[in-house]
């Protein structure tokens, strides 16, 4: 059951560059970019190791579950409807995103209203699914991207074009102390494993996790990529100036023997795929958080019906990112998703701490509980 | 019940699609090959822009390739060509479009607004390349070759990989000038296409600083810089060893460079050159003779020619290798200081090139 794990990891961690990751960080490029980065692999993978180890100490039971079994309702529920509108937020900002990215570069005549409109009715239908489905999608996507992603990095990482003066010049302003945002934005790379907080219902008693150096290894690598590969095809000024940087990256490498010459077109497949997986998570996730805050749910891994429940909550999410995408436009959806980053990581921190602490307890009362058993069976004998 | 609301909702669904999209079939477009930017010396409309549409047709061979050209003089480009488009039956589509030319005269006053319009523009791709018209980019776009196979297919194939690998032949892709006209430490060059009757010969560049087109160079020079910016390109080498002319056909070239202080504490840019190849023309029985000597004599003229090269764009304060940018990777001193420095270095820098030709064989013959 590893490998789902690492599933979860991998789509977010990829997912980054909808997010406006790169952006941020690029922006802050002279300005304590390099070191937040470098501070953030650290942070990231301890917090991953936190609370993924936490979380086996709670067999099959998710975030909600355990929360309901310690605390009054009144305290939980608010908690709930906060987290799930963090993770509502954070896909509404993904899909909306990629609905302008598809409008500009795969066909300028669609308005991206109807891209949208599209993306969310194949989302609210993936969403509705029963968290295990939603396992084996993810399994399938991943390997059919997995390909395409190492495609498109091996033709950035080998092309002439590639200034690595460029990146270096960069990579020289690390001595600059770290700011907040970019710091909150390349821990971002990390934040998969918070899907735990669903997932871990799915995951086996006995589950432990394996091969951890995975985590900061293609961490590392996947933010470093995301920053410096566009700092090398567009030099250390020059980067600043797109707006849709990696879709501009990959549109600047060239398959002169491929059946279409731009990159461009397989960058854009993949991050569908992508969006579509990360909001359909999303809202799934957020979907399991509010269900849960009545008090008649019983958390089900594998429901032979799709509750009705389901629908109205996907589609009062799928109307709300049509309103969102009305109200908000281009750049405000940018700034948004800079808060929204920083807002996450406090949230990320809080519930890694809390879920620890809760830990720690269960584990220290069952540690006396074995205690009192060896003694009764001293006496005993 | 269920069936009956999936039914609607699909329907609906296939409603969004059908009702208001935008999209054009392929034979109601015009594709754009090549587009060509001029100063029009009007000063109420001072672009003349240029587009080379092809004529699609079922026939692929020699010859077959036609296209129609388009020309309108305009305020701004975007204004250019949004009007020319009252001038063609078709929508035109720059999504093809893989040849950008901008005229001599405008590339000698100002280009950043060409590029602008470019790169904001979506359809555009960043691989199109970017090259200069000589004497204007619109008679560079009237010429029709006659061995066209389709229409455009030349000047692509004179700038890519596929067809001519021609060493006097640069190419530069719209994300590369930006690049280069946005950093600090690397300036722009561009190829330069000269009409040939009805061919074209595209064996010079144009330096750049950050605005305008301030020289062009020869083609041997030409040659001379795509060899050290370049690694694994076919060229050539000439140069004489005791009035004997000898020719190196250049299989391999590597060129590493560095900025380092000299021994007066003068900085000096350090340049190691290495040249593999075979001999193409040589005196007769030269199997025999020590090459060593040949070798040692080739490289020096080599290195010569590179050093009056760099000399020049020096003399004309630009820096198309990117000495500056190396400058700032590897002597980086703290926030923007690094940069000016290099700016106060780069006129009177002192460059020591050293040039390690190898020769391979003696071709076929002794």
């Amino acid at each position: 059951m590893n490998r789902y794990y690492y599933y979860s990891f991998l789509y977010v961690l990829l997912i980054n560059i909808m997010m406006f990751v790169p952006n941020i960080l690029i922006q802050n490029r002279f300005t304590g970019g390099v070191s937040s980065m470098l501070l953030a692999i650290p942070f990231g993978t301890m917090l991953v190791l936190v609370f993924s180890s936490s979380m086996t100490k709670f067999p099959g039971k998710a975030v909600p579950e355990i929360l309901y079994e310690r605390y009054p309702r009144w305290f939980v529920t608010p908690v709930m409807w906060v987290l799930a509108s963090i993770y509502l937020l954070g896909s509404i900002i993904v899909l909306v995103a990629f609905s302008v990215v598809i409008n500009r570069f795969y066909n300028p005549d669609t308005s991206s209203t109807i891209v949208l409109y599209l993306l969310i009715a194949a989302c609210i239908y993936c969403a509705t699914r029963t968290t295990l489905s939603l396992l084996f999608i993810l399994e399938m996507l991943i390997i059919i991207n997995a390909p395409l992603v190492v495609f498109v990095l091996g033709k950035a990482l080998f092309t002439s074009d590639l200034d690595w003066d460029a990146m270096h010049t960069v990579a020289n302003y690390v001595t600059v102390k770290p700011n907040l945002d970019s710091f909150a934005a390349a821990t971002y790379i990390f934040s998969g494993y918070l899907n735990l907080s669903i997932l871990n219902r799915a995951l086996p008693p006995n589950f432990r996790l394996k091969h951890r150096w995975i985590i900061p290894l293609v961490g590392t690598l996947a933010m470093f990529t995301s920053v410096f590969i566009p700092i090398g095809f567009h030099g250390t000024e020059g980067v600043d100036e797109y707006l849709f940087i990696w879709s501009i990256t990959a549109d600047s490498m060239k398959m002169e023997f491929g059946f279409i010459e731009r990159v461009l077109f397989l960058y854009l497949i993949l991050y569908l795929n992508l969006t579509l997986l990360f909001t359909t998570f999303g809202w799934h996730k957020a979907m399991e958080f509010l269900k849960s805050t009545s008090k008649s749910y019983k958390p089900e891994l594998d429901a032979d019906k799709t509750p009705i429940l389901n629908w109205v909550i996907c589609g009062s999410f799928g109307l709300l990112t049509i309103i969102y995408s009305i109200v908000v436009d281009e750049k405000q959806n940018y700034n948004i998703a800079g808060k929204w980053l920083v807002i996450r990581f406090f949230t990320e921190v809080i519930s890694a701490i809390w879920i620890f602490w809760l830990a720690y307890r269960v584990r220290s009362k069952s540690k006396s509980k074995s205690k009192i058993n060896v003694k009764e069976q001293t006496e005993s004998k | 019940m269920r069936r009956l609301i999936s039914l609607v909702l699909f329907t609906l669904m296939f409603g969004i699609i059908l009702g208001g999209c935008g999209f054009k079939d392929i034979d109601k477009r015009f594709f754009v090959v090549a587009a060509g930017i001029d100063e029009s010396g009007n000063p109420n409309k001072p672009f003349r822009v240029t587009l080379r549409l092809a004529v699609t047709s079922p026939k692929i061979e020699p010859g077959a390739g036609k296209s129609q050209i388009e020309t309108i003089e305009a305020k701004t480009i975007a204004e250019g060509v949004r009007e020319l488009k009252a001038y063609v039956d078709k929508e035109l589509d720059f999504g093809h479009c893989k040849i950008f030319m901008l005229g001599e005269k405008l590339a000698r006053t100002e280009m950043t607004q060409a590029l602008n319009w470019m790169t904001r523009r979506r359809d555009i791709q960043m691989i199109a390349n970017v090259s200069i018209g000589k004497p204007s980019a619109e008679a560079i776009l009237q010429i029709q070759p006659k061995t066209e196979r389709y229409p455009g297919n030349t000047l692509f194939l004179s700038f890519g990989k596929e067809g001519t690998d021609s060493s006097y032949t640069l190419s530069e892709y719209v994300f590369g000038l930006r690049k280069r006209l946005t950093e600090k430490g690397i300036d722009p060059v561009l190829p330069i296409i000269v009409s040939e009757r009805d061919t074209y010969r595209i064996s010079q560049v144009g330096l750049f600083n950050k605005k305008k087109l301030v020289t062009t160079l020869k083609p041997e020079e030409t040659q001379l810089y795509n060899q050290i910016t370049k690694t694994y390109l076919k060229s050539s080498l000439g140069g004489n060893v005791e009035d004997d002319p000898y020719v190196l056909t250049v299989g391999k070239i590597r060129s590493n460079y560095n900025i380092k202080n000299g021994p007066q504490g003068k900085p000096v840019v350090q340049m190691i050159i290495r040249i593999n190849g075979l001999l193409e023309e040589a005196p007769k029985m030269v199997f025999e003779k020590d090459w060593t000597p040949i070798e040692q004599e080739l490289g020096r003229q080599y290195s010569k020619a590179v050093v009056q090269l760099l000399k020049k764009f020096q003399r004309y304060g630009v820096d198309p290798v990117g000495f500056g940018i190396r400058y700032r990777a590897t002597h980086y001193s703290g926030g923007d200081k690094t940069w000016q420095d290099w700016q106060r270095m780069y006129p009177n820098i002192d460059f020591d090139v050293q040039t390690h030709v190898t020769i391979e064989g003696t071709g076929l013959i002794k």
